[in-house]
């Protein structure tokens, strides 16, 4: 079983949680929950168990970010979601080095979100212009709807 | 590309879009030449952003549920479902056996379609004018067919949470069985005109090559993964629905080219044809929608990801809810975003002409990339 693999080379990293998800209900077989500075050794993790990165976005808590990684596999059924908690203002390593697909991912929550991911070799806005001033998907940005 | 000692390196800038026919939307590609090789590029995407993902955030689920149909308005559908999924999962609504099938039935008829308006436009692109009208002829049979039971052409809103907006008739199966017959018979027509093509083979064999290493590490996903031979469809890696129930196939590449995406796509169509003919046969009567679904969803607090297969690849919704009518984050996982990540690795040290076909064979929706 890979999720059981999974979880048990993420036991090694101390993380503050993994633990098994309620598939039928959420949709994830492994659940973490940890530090930023730990996400790149779990990256690393998930990409020698063949898992790809699926999708990474952020959540704005008002008083904290999340930045959420979704991993996924190809050979076998198994979603990994990692969630780390970000204070305002605190940035968040890249995984760019280890998922090229980062990349975009990343460039994209600093577009929307306006967090800062170290290291990462090309971080400017994705989807809005350059110019823009502001970060959308923040609960106090305001749109008209 | 090497160059002889005593030659200056010398290298300038093509700008391809935002409005060259071939990217099919917006999508404009700041290109590096030197020479007629590309040697670096850098994609610009944005051009088409509507904040479909702000706009879940103002709007309550139910109101959400139409712009499904504009994210990849080349496969409504699969959207409608995807969306449908995670919030059946995320409210505990069980969905009737019926109205599955006529989801499944559908999303198959507008994923046909999505794949013979890329077959049709990809060949526009390669500048082989024919098969367009060819697959366009057939595609209207397709877009009919759900204009009857959905109400509209594209950009379909037909999905409910926990079942389907009408029931389909007599009028529609026959329609359906008609179709399969006639595509069926066109299969001799495209491997004829196309697939045995010399100038399609030798514009497409051994081009754009994506490994299955790459595909892991730029998430790659749809016919592009499966044409590289890993054989990753949600409907048989992640079942969702009634798609356990029918006899299909995952066709696979060998090379991961442009040709092995292309027949990855072509053979799909049939599949498809196949899962719709088993539903027809097998369609349950009963209910089209839950009992009881409440006119205000107010889920409880948690969250869902939910995938389902579109046409171009996985689609993920990832909503969060905090207990609330409106639902507070929802992330939409596209295909063709992480498929178009790909893009620079992929065109470079190649020619200007080989770059617009490999770009066509991603099959992109560039309002997807967007959102």
């Amino acid at each position: 079983m890979l999720a059981e693999q999974i979880r048990n080379s993420l036991e090694k990293l101390e993380l503050e949680k993994v633990a098994a998800g309620d598939y039928g209900r959420t949709g994830y077989h492994v659940e973490v929950a940890a530090k930023p500075e730990q996400i790149t050794a779990i990256a690393q993790v998930m990409l020698e168990q063949q898992c790809f990165l699926e999708s990474l976005t952020a959540l704005d808590l008002i008083e904290s970010f999340e930045v959420v990684y979704h991993f996924a596999c190809f050979r076998e059924l198994c979603r990994t979601v990692v969630h780390v908690p970000l204070i305002k203002g605190k940035t968040a390593p890249t995984l760019s080095s280890v998922y090229p697909a980062a990349d975009w991912f990343e460039r994209e929550v600093f577009d929307l979100f306006g967090i800062v991911f170290a290291g990462h070799p090309n971080l400017k806005r994705l989807i809005l212009p350059e110019d823009a001033d502001f970060h959308p998907l923040l609960k106090d940005f305001v749109a008209s709807s | 590309m090497m160059l002889e000692p005593g030659i200056e390196e010398k290298t300038f800038y093509l700008n391809l879009g935002p409005q060259h026919p071939s990217t099919h939307g917006v999508l404009r590609i700041l290109l590096e030449m030197d020479g007629e090789f590309i040697a670096n590029s850098e994609p610009v995407i944005g051009y088409g952003h509507r904040a479909h993902e702000k706009m879940a955030e103002l709007r309550t689920y139910q109101q959400y549920l139409p712009n499904m149909g504009r994210v990849d308005y080349l496969h409504a559908l699969a959207y409608n479902h995807g969306y449908c999924l995670a919030v059946e999962r995320l409210a505990g609504i069980e969905v009737p056996e019926r109205a599955e099938f006529i989801r499944v039935i559908t999303s198959e008829l507008n994923r046909i379609a999505s794949h013979l308006l890329w077959f049709g436009a990809y060949l526009l692109d390669l500048g082989a004018f024919t098969p367009f009208l060819y697959c366009f002829d057939d595609r209207e049979n397709v877009v009919d067919i759900l204009d009857r039971v959905t109400g509209s052409r594209l950009t379909y809103c037909y999905f409910r949470f926990g079942g389907v907006r009408d029931d389909i008739d007599d009028e529609f199966i026959a329609g359906c069985r008609a179709f399969i017959t006639r595509l069926r018979s066109r299969w001799q027509d495209y491997d004829d005109l196309v697939t045995k093509n010399v100038i399609f083979i030798n514009r497409t064999r051994d081009v754009g090559i994506i490994t299955p290493e790459q595909a892991l590490k730029y998430g790659v996903t749809g016919p592009c993964l499966r044409g590289s031979g890993i054989p990753y469809d949600i409907r048989r890696s992640e079942p969702y629905s009634v798609y356990p129930l029918f006899d299909f196939e995952i066709p696979i590449g060998e090379r991961g080219d442009i040709m092995d995406r292309y027949v990855v796509r072509l053979r799909e169509m049939e599949q498809s044809l196949r899962i719709i003919e088993q539903a027809l046969d097998k369609l349950p009567n009963g209910p089209i929608m839950a009992e009881k679904v409440p006119k205000r969803l107010k889920p409880a607090e948690g969250e869902v990801y939910a995938a389902v297969e579109s046409g171009r690849g996985e689609f993920g919704t990832y909503i969060v809810s905090k207990g609330d009518t409106k639902p507070y984050r929802i992330k939409l996982r596209v295909p063709s975003f992480s498929n178009l990540s790909i893009i620079s690795e992929l065109i470079k040290d190649t020619l200007v002409a080989d770059m617009v076909a490999i770009l066509g064979s991603l099959d992109l929706v560039i309002p997807e990339v967007d959102r």
